[in-house]
């Protein structure tokens, strides 16, 4: 059995993950006969019929003419190839989108997609140059290869002549619905805005544990961690990363109630997180319900046998979430990279340094600080909405166009921009923490933190002396990206006699 | 190829583009070795020498860290520690020709004689260019001050190695002879030895925002190519869209004389000259803006990238060190100490520039695109085909490369935001105003590759639109500029006849712009137009 059933209604972001890193997919028999019944409402010479509206001009006599032209002339598009993920993930969305039984299209052409997939079969399309609305180039590269017309092709990752890549795989002679359900509707801002959330999704969850281990390095004041104060704003996001620090950091010896109210990317992290984690379940359940979605025009409604024209292929809504998304990671960025700033400062951590010993001759972990804060200002610009511009295209007739392609490759962008500043401050956490448990400060970590602690500790050794640090930047930032700081990845060490002052 | 001789003063864009993508080898000018050498005698002395003195970056820590003394035994290893703790990029690699230019302008920085250097690390960085070592760069991590410190380092682990050992793991990564391999085998197979640092050296190699210099120039270059295709494609849309030539004429923009705009003027009137399609419907007076108003707004583009020009200039032959050593300054209290500790590095001058022209070329895309939306669309065409498509319906014409055309445009607005106005404090506050230059510079280079592919588009357009008048009136006459790009067109495309797949023929294009061979055909034939920077 397939590691991914497809039914038109169940799609979910960390399902196209698992789909774009190479998971199978397969066609719930369900779907298959709803789509069935909606194929046989739909017009059979759809794209004749539109041509008039479209090109203007006498459409073509013959039909396999028209789908061809049709088909072959929407494969704008420039630039580098989109990436072999992001191509997987356009092609289990498509599939889905086929498979909600609205487009009209036949099984053949959902079939044929996800016997690619599963032969790891992926065509090049050029990564620039598609608007997010009506028909998408993106997909018209894809239904290029698929009908067998020509472009380049991959399978798993190597090019190969087409006829190559394609033996075994079924036949598709595309019919006019096939053609025109192929390619409508802004799926690539969809694919690559679901990579994006479960991409935040891994990302914000390192967040966290990274920002418990700094708080026993700063030996951060509790007291914001406090239910009451966050109940009573009570922000879903707030409440719940407080809950996963205060986890993270119970038991801490160093991490404990004071007095002593901490600058604001300390205190203030679990709203800054938590908002980010609010804004992503906001958008995941956008992007959830467009990957469900039935983004096609015109659609076919089985039960009263109609066929009706409208807008759902608008790249609008993906457009806006995504443009939301970058924004809320990128001050979670900000604030880790004001964390780890502190982590390195020594008048502000009472550490050495840039955490080092023997600073001078050393100079232990600065530039991993400039690092971070080159990286925090990338993302401010990438954050930078794509969604508020619009340029008429099509002779006036796609007059309003979404941006959301741009607005999602740059979300998708912005979270491996911010996967290397959070490994930033889990390395640096992680070596002042060594300093606070060493023998000169003989402090406990909290029962996540030494777990977080020791999972650094596996991917990179303590910084005694200079070193390239490259190596490690690269080796945590894969760590990161892979999700092996998630709150599953985190042990908790058993529960401990309370400690005076612990939490 | 005659090697470049790099006396510290005199590279030009030129150059850079020679040495980073043809190969051109380099060389240091014999008065700039002897420069060099007294510079690190004086620095040799410092080391070695009775005065105890602290100079910055030979007997100190760096950064923040300037306070701490460090004692002459442990000078050599404090060189390579600088290196491989600052060796802190991410992400995916630069691309050669950048890296092959970061190492000619650290170099040709050097050779001015300032940074107390020896001449033998310039010998190594030319030797590296002429073998093609090209050490492999992260991208993201730059702040551009105090200068690009890790793109730097990772091109310092290739060049030298530690005083007591030799670890190939702790030596980077270099493409050589078509691999990607450790740098120490890189610099082992071209028979160049890695250096072991001699005092300054560390920070002599790496302080300086010499990769936002190198990304920034090779995009200058680019850009001038760019901005004179997208004239011509201009000129072809104007004969195209039957447009007037009024809008152009000299003593029109003689009233404004903004110096690009009359360079747009002159080079849109040249190429034109002897055409029968402009002006020739009697009752139209002007044209639509981004016909009538194309010397304004491309004007003002070359006008700005002159500037950006100018600026990237002066770093091409700037010192960007810190401290510098000024041997014949006058003594002053200091004594003896001819060090002096100060700002050059900073990638801002350059930044700034880099942002600057980003946007300038994007309104060159933007304009361009407008253009081509005109050429797509029925009712704005003056009659040419809807969507240029062909008459016997067997195309969809250019629907989709114009929506290509409308995102590039709107990602080139994204990339606009500028990276300059950003900073953010770094090094425990003494570094506590950065340039962010780099991520301008590289913005900068992705704004042209975007403008490239749009004016490809233009292009095809045009051509498609010139087909359809000279198929209407097989008497036509283009300009003597036109008719030559139209042919240099053609021929690339494999004839009077465009592919199925439009992005088929949209990458033809943007090679033939990328490569300067329509440029220089037209020039061939009507002499040289008004460049976009001097020299």
């Amino acid at each position: 059995m397939a590691d991914v059933v497809i039914d038109g209604r169940r799609l979910t972001p960390r399902q196209v993950a698992a789909v774009a890193s190479g998971a199978t997919v397969s066609l719930d028999p369900a779907a298959l006969r709803r789509m069935l019944e909606s194929a046989e409402l739909f017009p059979q010479h759809i794209i004749r019929e539109k041509w008039s509206m479209l090109v203007g001009g006498e459409a073509p006599a013959d039909s396999a003419v028209a789908v061809r032209t049709f088909i072959e002339g929407h494969c704008a598009g420039v630039g580098e190839p989109l990436s072999e993920p992001v191509l997987r993930a356009l092609m289990v969305c498509r599939a889905n989108v086929l498979a909600t039984g609205f487009s009209g299209a036949r099984p053949e052409a959902v079939e044929l997609l996800l016997a690619m997939l599963n032969a790891g079969v992926t065509p090049v399309v050029p990564s620039v140059g598609a608007v997010g609305v009506g028909g998408s180039i993106a997909l018209a590269h894809v239904a290029r290869v698929m009908c067998r017309y020509g472009g380049k092709v991959r399978r798993n990752g190597e090019l190969v002549p087409l006829e190559e890549a394609m033996r075994g795989l079924p036949e598709l002679v595309p019919t006019e619905k096939d053609a025109l359900s192929l390619l409508n509707g802004s799926t690539l801002t969809t694919a690559m805005g679901a990579l994006a959330v479960a991409g935040a999704h891994t990302l914000l969850d390192a967040a966290v544990a990274a920002c418990a281990l700094s708080y026993e390095v700063v030996r951060a004041d509790l007291h914001c961690l406090a239910e009451g104060p966050l109940a009573a704003r009570n922000h879903p996001g707030a409440v719940m990363v407080a809950r996963r620090l205060r986890l993270l950091t119970d038991q801490s010896t160093l991490a404990t109630l004071q007095r002593r109210p901490d600058s604001f990317s300390v205190r203030c992290a679990p709203h800054t997180l938590g908002a980010a984690y609010d804004t992503l379940h906001y958008v995941e359940e956008v992007v959830t319900r467009e990957l469900n979605a039935a983004v096609d025009n015109p659609l076919v409604f089985a039960d009263s046998r109609e066929v009706l024209e409208g807008g759902n292929f608008h790249g609008a809504p993906v457009a806006l979430v995504m443009d939301h998304l970058k924004a809320g990671l990128t001050q979670v960025g900000s604030m880790a990279e004001r964390r780890l700033f502190r982590l390195t400062y020594g008048q502000l951590s009472g550490l050495p340094s840039f955490l080092v010993h023997g600073t001078g001759f050393n100079s232990g972990l600065m530039l991993a600080q400039y690092t971070a804060a080159s990286l925090v200002s990338e993302c401010k610009g990438l954050s930078h909405p794509a969604s508020v511009d619009s340029v008429p295209t099509i002779q006036h007739h796609e007059d309003h166009i979404s941006m959301g392609p741009i607005a999602a490759s740059g979300a998708l962008h912005l979270v491996d921009l911010l996967a290397d500043v959070v490994a930033i401050e889990l390395l640096c956490a992680a070596q002042g923490l060594d300093f606070r448990t060493g023998s000169e400060e003989a402090g406990r970590a909290g029962r996540g933190s030494r777990s977080i602690h020791a999972a650094v500790r596996e991917i990179v050794p303590r910084w005694d002396a200079d070193r390239v640090l490259h190596t490690d930047l690269r080796a945590l930032g894969a760590a990161v990206r892979a999700g092996r700081f998630g709150p599953d990845a985190i042990q908790l060490a058993p529960v401990e006699p309370a400690v005076a002052g612990g939490v | 190829m005659q090697p470049i001789r790099l006396t510290g003063n005199d590279l030009t864009f030129a150059d850079v583009a020679a040495v980073a993508r043809s190969g051109c080898p380099v060389e240091l000018a014999p008065d700039a070795r002897e420069r060099m050498s007294r510079t690190r005698a004086w620095v040799d002395g410092v080391v070695g020498g009775p005065q105890s003195m602290a100079v910055y970056g030979v007997n100190t820590g760096y950064g923040s860290l300037a306070r701490v003394r460090i004692d002459d035994a442990h000078i050599a290893q404090l060189s390579w520690n600088l290196v491989r703790s600052h060796a802190a990029g991410v992400g995916p690699a630069v691309s050669p020709d950048a890296v092959r230019a970061m190492m000619l302008l650290r170099a040709n920085a050097l050779a001015k004689g300032a940074s107390g250097v020896r001449p033998e690390l310039v010998d190594t960085l030319c030797a590296m260019l002429r073998s093609d070592v090209v050490p492999v760069v992260p991208s993201r991590g730059s702040c551009g001050s105090s200068g690009d410190l890790a793109p730097l380092s990772h091109l310092g682990l290739v060049v030298f190695r530690g005083p007591d050992d030799e670890d190939a793991a702790e030596s980077g990564e270099a493409w050589f002879a078509g691999a990607r391999v450790p740098g120490a085998t890189a610099m082992r197979e071209a028979g160049i030895p890695r250096l072991v640092p001699a005092p300054k050296e560390g920070l002599g190699m790496i302080n300086g925002a010499q990769l936002t210099c190198a990304i920034a120039a090779l995009t200058v270059v680019d850009a001038c190519e760019v901005v004179l295709a997208s004239e011509i494609a201009c000129a072809m849309s104007f004969e195209g869209l039957l447009a007037v030539t009024r809008a152009l004429h000299p003593g029109v923009h003689a009233l404004r004389p903004y110096r690009g705009a009359v360079q747009t003027a002159a080079n849109l009137r040249r190429l034109l000259e002897g055409s029968t399609l402009v002006d020739a419907l009697p009752d139209k007076v002007q044209d639509a803006y981004s016909l009538r108003c194309t010397p304004q707004v491309v004007g003002a583009a070359r006008d700005g990238i002159r500037f950006a020009a100018e600026q990237i200039a002066i770093e091409l032959n700037a010192v960007t060190d810190n401290p510098v050593i000024l041997l014949d300054a006058q003594a002053g209290p200091e004594g003896e100490n001819k060090a002096f500790s100060a700002g050059l590095f900073h990638g801002e001058p350059v930044g700034l520039a880099a942002d600057h022209l980003k946007l300038c070329v994007s309104e060159v895309g933007a304009i361009s695109e407008r253009r081509i939306y005109r050429l797509t669309t029925g009712n704005l065409s003056a009659r040419l085909p809807p969507l240029l498509a062909e008459r016997d319906g067997l195309r969809l014409g250019l629907m989709m490369p114009q929506v290509s055309a409308a995102a590039l445009v709107g990602h080139n607005r994204q990339l606009a935001y500028p990276a300059s106005a950003d900073s953010i404090p770094t090094c425990e506050d003494q570094e506590d105003h950065v340039a962010m230059s780099t991520t301008a510079a590289r913005r900068a280079a992705e704004v042209v590759d975007n403008t490239r592919q749009i004016v490809a588009i233009e292009l095809l357009a045009a051509t498609k639109a010139l087909w359809a008048r000279l198929s209407d009136d097989p008497g036509a006459k283009l300009g003597i500029g036109t008719r030559v790009a139209l042919a240099v067109v053609e021929e690339r495309l494999g004839g009077r006849r465009t592919a199925a797949a439009p992005a088929d023929d949209i990458e033809k294009l943007v090679e033939l712009v990328r490569e300067g061979a329509l440029t220089r055909a037209v020039q061939d034939a009507v002499g040289p137009l008004a460049g976009v920077i001097d020299g």
